[in-house]
């Protein structure tokens, strides 16, 4: 009668250690960190202390916690990653991290007096997970955006943003090709430098 | 109506089977039609659209767009009919009625306040539903990014454009350019963005149409099973 038992409370102990012991690291699941990313983001819009560019730059950082630019990098470029040097690797990271940055700052320094309602979570292969979200209100009533989430090192980062079917990782990743298909990781590179400097002629450093 | 559409289809599926592989076999003559819709807009309907923007107030520009939005739902309706989809196909007729009538000839989305769903539907949506792929990209001069399936679509949504066989030609004209302007006016800050963070912009509007078309097509309910394109090339290699 006494064995049994304290079987039981070491095999429930060893559930929970193992159970917790990556959630710890991480402290929360995808959609918790979607939700947290969307009350931040709500936050530093109705922020009326702040100016467009420091809006959109608190927006920025927002997006360097959150998104996995290492893992988008890699599969943005797919076989193409492996053909570039590690200094071109880490300038294509530099330049891409400030680019999607950018644009999310942008994009959503449009959306006013929009919400963001979680819908649900989906399993994804290789332990991905899917989380699905509306946007309710505002110009872009009823748009459907759906955030794949990849887990490292225990913290689940956004991999990819799917706007109404049209995904943000699959779209660059055929821009990226067809620049690459007409002057390989040079032209694509010297492309990524000059769009940069033609957005944001003041801000050059990325960090 | 009937030969139109079979024609269509004996069309899309002969099409359907030279471009398994590449989506834009017509790249070349795609890009040129392109670069000039693209001309066009910044001469013409940019400008004409952010003068639009800058007169009229949001509400007034939301109204416009419900007007035309309502005068679409018949082609809603018989595309619901097509597809099979009875309720949707009653909700539509509901919407029509409530918001043609209380919603004052459609300015007013009174249908979406009383809960009744729009519904998103399109004759190249019912051809894909009907299982014709896409076909190769297409840009029609003025008329922006297609493929060939939802270029025989739109001769399907013309023709069943009630109004249009009421009306001078002169009057659909005018009407087709109020929606256009209308429609511009909201997409500004969108496609300007779009545009300056694109590396390739006819890349960026190509991959976006078609992935967008095809979740219409299925109803925005996405696929679980996924392509390679989460996949890291090489990644059992990396594992140590």
């Amino acid at each position: 009668m006494k064995r049994a038992p304290r079987g039981i409370v070491a095999a429930i102990a060893l559930a929970c250690v193992a159970g917790t012991a990556p959630a710890r690291a991480g402290s929360a699941g995808p959609s918790a960190v979607i939700r947290e990313t969307a009350d931040a983001v709500v936050a530093v819009l109705n922020d009326g202390a702040l100016d467009t560019a420091q809006r959109r730059k608190r927006i920025e950082d927002i997006a360097y916690e959150r998104f996995d630019f290492d893992t988008i990098s890699r599969l943005v470029l797919g076989r193409n990653w492996k053909a570039l040097s590690p200094a071109q690797q880490e300038e294509f990271l530099r330049e891409f991290r400030a680019l999607l940055s950018e644009s999310y700052g942008r994009r959503i320094d449009r959306y006013e007096q929009e919400e963001v309602k979680i819908l649900g979570e989906r399993a994804e292969q290789r332990g991905d997970v899917t989380v699905q979200t509306k946007i309710v209100g505002g110009q872009a009533n009823d748009l459907q955006v759906d955030y794949r989430l990849r887990q490292k090192e225990g913290v689940w980062l956004v991999i990819d943003v799917v706007v109404e079917g049209a995904s943000l990782l699959s779209n660059y990743r055929s821009q990226f090709a067809e620049v690459w298909s007409q002057g390989g990781p040079e032209t694509l590179l010297k492309r990524m430098r000059e769009r940069k400097i033609a957005t944001e002629p003041a801000s050059a450093d990325a960090g | 109506m009937k030969r139109g559409v079979r024609a269509a289809l004996g069309a899309l599926a002969l099409a359907g089977l030279g471009c398994a592989s590449t989506p834009d076999p017509w790249e070349g003559m795609n890009r040129g039609t392109f670069w000039f819709n693209e001309r066009v807009d910044r001469a013409v309907l940019e400008p004409v659209a952010t003068g639009w923007d800058w007169i009229l107030p949001e509400r007034v520009q939301t109204s416009v767009s419900n007007f035309f939005d309502n005068l679409f739902v018949p082609i809603v309706f018989v595309n619901d009919l097509f597809q099979a989809k009875p309720v949707a196909a009653s909700q539509d007729v509901g919407r029509f009625v409530v918001n043609t009538t209380a919603g004052v000839a459609g300015f007013f989305d009174v249908a979406s306040r009383i809960g009744i769903p729009e519904n998103d539907e399109d004759f190249g949506q019912t051809f894909g539903r009907w299982g014709c792929p896409p076909g190769p990209y297409l840009v029609l001069p003025l008329l922006g990014p297609s493929s060939v399936r939802d270029a025989f679509g739109r001769v399907g949504d013309s023709a069943s454009t009630i109004y249009g066989y009421f009306v001078p030609w002169a009057v659909t004209a005018g009407l087709t350019t109020v929606d256009t302007v209308n429609v511009r006016a909201a997409l500004l800050e969108e496609i300007r963005q779009d545009r300056e963070e694109s590396l390739d912009f006819y890349v960026f509007v190509r991959n976006a149409y078609l992935e967008n078309r095809e979740h219409r097509v299925r109803d925005r309910v996405v696929p679980s099973d996924e392509d390679d394109l989460y996949y890291i090339e090489d990644e059992e290699e990396d594992q140590p």
